[in-house]
């Protein structure tokens, strides 16, 4: 098998709710892939169930040749399969280079050369160079995002799964961070699974997507293809659709 | 580069202290003096040790008592019981207490939440409390007495105790330097991060705490071995508060910081002997004022500013 990462019917409750339902799917090394779905409909669930952070009821993730059902967080990420986490989360009262170099000192990457100077040379990589002494929390929510990306680099993942990066940036954050998505993927052949919300900017890096509602995958393909689904329209991008063109519309009944 | 700079003045700064503190049997001739110091540098080893934990990773430890109460007991069992060389204390003490961290750190360490604090605050209450029901081993509210020195002359125990004091916070600054204190500083920061950094936390909590107990149990053999006579107070919650005072009146973290708040507040005590009944009072106030106007603590904020006149 090439695949990359091989998700097997994956199913998670929470008391009654059937948070993800008979998820499954397949990765090849070197794509972008992107998750859509709205409120609710398991994205983090399931990222949390690939990276260990929540525990699987039942299926089975295959990734690298390794099987990751029931390994915990930390082991995961040392079989290279590294995440964001949607709410920034840096460590309080350390430096950025810090931050860093934490994630410099994992067991996967011990050995690939020095913390500190690694730390430093991905600070460089994704921009924040300049802000290295810096205390983590003075950071604003763009430059901790890149933050974020610097830390899940340093240990060398073969796949990245990014949880919404561009929630809560503004605009002139966002072409710049995708940017650097690109760049990573096309310079370093990194694999990536991106959830995020932001259409424009989404569609337009992914080669893939997978669209969830209610837990499950409704449908899986090219952007273009995700756009015209049916399902994806009813359960995503219809109602705001419908509404736009229900104001349009009245605007030109008016006029 | 101005890092290694700050580390240069901060190791001259430790190498004075250590100066100054052997200095003091030279200078002052009171056997009782060099006793309460000799107290005060044990006190120095327990908050030290409290504060590589505790101070560096954020998890509270209410109990450090039990591994001082571990160390102090296994020193008198040996001597007194067994008649052991007191010399062998220095080496079972640190081992009995790595075995209570163990005991303690597998099962509540992996847990977030206050567990852990818990767990050692009753862990330490329920030993006190076993020491009296077993009191035909341990010698109930007496405690053991007769313990043998180490050393007869007094001046000479106090340079043992300090030579013990200096190799652990040597030790303990040099880890929490490392790489290995910037791991604890970041469990402290949050745990879910470290682990999506792929480092794995239990470990690094469960070992801190063995290296904590190693250190205060050694501590509590020294002053086991001072006092001649252990007793169930070893182990009382209200030793382990003092700890967590001196640490905060030291400035938490910094490891050199909880040593001097140890020797501050000894002293203090020490001096307030006069007041009689008052001393409780006064010694409250003080810390209530320290604590209020310094809520960084005292020593470690004063070393900074010091520090920054060279650096």
């Amino acid at each position: 098998m090439s695949e990359l990462l091989q998700v097997q019917g994956l199913n998670k409750w929470f008391g009654g709710l059937h948070a993800v339902k008979d998820v499954s799917f397949a990765l090849q090394p070197g794509s972008i892939t992107g998750v859509l779905g709205p409120n609710g409909a398991g994205k983090t669930t399931m990222f949390n169930l690939l990276t260990g952070f929540i525990a699987v009821d039942s299926g089975s993730v295959l990734f690298d040749g390794h099987s990751l059902t029931g390994l915990v967080p930390h082991r995961i990420v040392n079989c290279g399969l590294a995440r964001t986490f949607q709410l920034a989360r840096p460590f309080a009262g350390m430096s950025v280079v810090e931050n860093v170099e934490v994630a410099c000192l994992a067991p996967r990457v011990r050995k690939a050369g020095k913390p500190r100077e690694r730390a430093r040379a991905l600070l460089d990589q994704v921009g924040l160079g300049r802000q290295a002494e810096l205390d983590a929390d003075v950071l604003p929510y763009g430059d901790l995002r890149r933050l974020e990306i610097a830390r899940a680099l340093a240990t060398n993942p073969k796949l990245l799964l990014l949880d919404e990066p561009f929630a809560g940036l503004g605009g002139s954050e966002i072409g710049p961070l995708a940017e650097l998505i690109r760049t990573l993927h096309e310079s370093e052949g990194l694999s990536i699974l991106i959830i995020e919300h932001k259409l424009r900017e989404f569609m337009q890096l992914v080669h893939h997507v997978i669209a969830m509602d209610f837990g499950e995958v409704v449908a899986v393909g090219t952007p273009s293809e995700i756009v015209r689904h049916p399902r994806v329209i009813e359960a995503y991008l219809g109602t705001a659709q419908i509404d736009l063109e229900l104001a349009r519309h009245e605007g030109a009944g008016r006029a | 580069m101005r890092s290694q700079r700050i580390l240069t003045i901060d190791w001259l700064g430790a190498l004075l202290a250590f100066l100054l503190l052997a200095a003091i049997p030279l200078v002052f001739r009171s056997t009782y003096m060099l006793g309460v110091m000799t107290v005060a540098l044990c006190y120095g080893m327990w908050a030290a040790s409290w504060d590589f934990m505790s101070g560096l990773t954020g998890r509270e430890n209410f109990g450090h008592s039990l591994f001082i109460g571990a160390g102090a007991y296994t020193a008198g069992f040996l001597n007194v019981n067994f008649g052991a060389d007191p010399w062998w204390s220095l080496l079972a003490a640190p081992l009995v207490a790595v075995l209570f961290s163990l005991l303690m750190g597998f099962p509540t360490l992996r847990l977030r939440g206050p567990y852990f604090a818990l767990a050692m605050l009753s862990a330490s209450a329920v030993m006190q409390n076993l020491t009296i029901i077993f009191s035909a081993y341990t010698g109930g509210q007496d405690g053991l007495n007769g313990l043998f020195p180490m050393l007869d002359s007094v001046p000479a125990y106090y340079y043992l105790t300090l030579g013990f004091l200096a190799a652990s916070a040597v030790l303990l600054r040099l880890l929490a330097n490392s790489s290995w204190g910037v791991i604890l500083r970041a469990i402290r920061g949050d745990e879910a991060t470290c682990q999506a950094a792929g480092i794995n936390v239990t470990f690094y909590k469960i070992a801190s705490l063995m290296i904590s107990a190693a250190v205060a149990g050694l501590g509590g053999a020294l002053y086991a071995h001072y006092q001649l006579q252990v007793g169930p107070d070893l182990f009382a919650v209200i030793l382990s508060i003092n700890i967590i005072i001196m640490v905060y009146v030291g400035g938490i973290g910094s490891i050199y910081g909880p040593i001097g708040g140890a020797i501050l507040l000894n002293a203090l005590t020490e001096s307030l002997r006069g007041l009689s009944e008052y001393r409780l009072w006064v010694y409250t106030v003080v810390l209530m004022i320290i604590l209020f106007f310094l809520p960084q603590g005292l020593i470690a904020p004063l070393w900074r500013r010091v520090r920054s006149l060279f650096a």
